[in-house]
């Protein structure tokens, strides 16, 4: 399942960033790899593409840093969600 | 005066209730007044509006509607983070402004417009030499004193006329053509008053009002090439926004001075920098001991068709930073701002660094008639009661004319 997440994150992150390799870690928004507006697009992909509600709590952007960050967050979130 | 209930589509809760408060006065001149009209528990379902005279309350409506839909509703709804909190009790008291008019320290010259004069003018000095302490500690800044008037094509090219349209305010002059002076002397000699009779007259409509002071430093290195890895500017001056009815005391005018410093360079070091700005700049207010906390904020954005997603990209990456201090129970202002702009301005400008990238940008304001009337809220205007480091640069400062307060 993790390894689903990531890929899908991967993918659509990696469209979106310029000028970098992507790994997991790399943190898109401390280097310029994206453009700010980019955390809200990826906010609301995240929302529609995992069927998930981001919270007002959930707004922070630790939460969407990196590949890693976001699965996680997408992670935790599924499994707060009762089946 | 007149009186309507403007429905919206859907309630507008929680952080959109300030992003729907500073909007309502933009939607229309025609109106004068206003308040949130609320449904269930913190929800605002309609605005009611009063006007100076009969509107098409159904064309208002939807000119409200289309900005809550479009600006307001669409905006992540990020909840309010506070970075400092000031630890001291000193409160601030009721009734400064009007203590200030009376005792003839301020006038009232204009909306949004406010003479300062002693001891607050010395204040004002005062304080904006604390800050350019800092600047000088901190930063190898170059100063520099701008002209008032800034090109239209600097705010054009960095986006400022589409992202703040209701801010504009511009320094148009009568079009040059012995007709048109003519025309304009004759027509104005012969009226009491001259404002519908002049903007058509006008061409070209090249010069504006600075916002602020930082369109000037951008404009000033407008596709160069820096020489050094990281530079820094600072300068002071006039700064002018339209803030329609959202004026008040010398808390928001539409003509007021900005100390504002930019800097240019790599990515970390313009976070740094404004980081470590932030940092002295509580120092300043904890040795002021003045009330106050730093949170995230957001730009007044309006009107664009990016607007939401602007205003919740800069409070989801906390690209801007305010220092408030306290002027009344409950009620602060930002005295100061501290913005990150990733490379939009290096772009816009074509500025480039010693390596040849382009730069990224960042900058610190203040607004030191702000800063100023928030000092008297909390100290009042006998400078013998005001802190050591502001008062001991102000010992030869004149007392106002009629005594203290």
């Amino acid at each position: 399942m993790t390894d689903d997440i990531a890929k899908i994150v991967r993918t659509f992150i990696g469209e979106h960033v310029r000028d970098t390799e992507l790994g997991d870690d790399h943190d898109i928004f401390a280097t310029g790899s994206v453009s700010s507006l980019f955390a809200v697009q990826l906010v609301m992909w995240v929302e529609r593409t995992f069927d998930i509600a981001v919270h007002p709590t959930d707004l922070d952007i630790e939460n969407f840093r990196t590949v890693n960050h976001v699965v996680r967050f997408v992670e935790s979130r599924r499994a707060a969600t009762p089946a | 005066m007149h009186s309507y209930r403007l429905a919206l589509d859907e309630p507008v809760s929680g952080a959109h209730l300030d992003e729907l408060n500073r909007r309502v006065y933009y939607i229309s001149e025609a109106i004068t007044g206003f308040r949130l009209v609320p449904g269930d528990g913190d929800a605002v379902d309609a605005v009611e509006v009063t006007t100076g005279y009969p509107v098409d309350a159904e064309a208002l409506g939807k000119k409200l509607r289309h900005v809550v839909d479009t600006e307001v509703r669409p905006q992540l709804p990020t909840p309010p983070k506070v970075l400092w909190r000031s630890a001291t009790d000193r409160t601030p008291r009721a009734g400064t402004f009007d203590g200030l008019l009376a005792d003839g320290v301020v006038h009232e010259i204009g909306p949004g417009q406010v003479a300062l004069g002693a001891p607050a003018l010395a204040a004002l000095d005062a304080l904006d030499g604390l800050l350019r302490d800092i600047i000088r500690e901190e930063f190898e800044a170059h100063e520099y004193r701008y002209p008032t008037l800034l090109p239209i094509t600097a705010l054009h090219r960095s986006g400022y006329l589409s992202s703040f349209p209701q801010h504009m305010m511009f320094a148009a002059r009568l079009d040059g053509d012995v007709d048109t002076y003519r025309a304009f002397a004759e027509e104005v000699g012969a009226r009491d008053t001259i404002g519908d009779r002049v903007l058509h007259r006008c061409a070209p409509v090249d010069r504006c009002l600075p916002p602020t002071m930082c369109y000037h430093t951008f404009d000033q290195f407008a596709g160069s090439t820096l020489p050094d890895e990281n530079t820094v500017v600072t300068a002071r001056g006039g700064s002018f926004r339209h803030e329609s009815r959202y004026h008040r005391t010398l808390e928001r005018l539409s003509d007021f001075t900005i100390r504002e410093t930019v800097f240019l360079g790599t990515a970390e070091f313009v976070r740094e920098a404004r980081d470590r700005f932030r940092r002295r700049a509580v120092e300043l207010v904890e040795q002021l001991d003045l009330a106050g906390r730093v949170e995230v904020a957001s730009d007044p954005f309006f009107a664009g068709a990016a607007t939401a997603a602007q205003v919740s990209s800069q409070r989801l990456l906390e690209l801007k930073h305010e220092l408030h201090l306290d002027v009344g129970p409950g009620d602060s202002i930002s005295i100061g701002s501290f913005n990150l702009h990733e490379k939009h301005f290096g772009d816009a400008f074509g500025i480039k660094g010693s390596d040849g990238a382009t730069v990224y940008s960042a900058c610190v304001g203040f607004g030191l008639e702000r800063f100023t009337y928030a000092v008297l809220c909390q100290y009042g205007w006998d400078v013998a009661d005001w802190p050591a480091p502001l008062a001991e640069r102000c010992r030869t400062t004149p007392r106002p004319g009629k005594g203290k307060r």
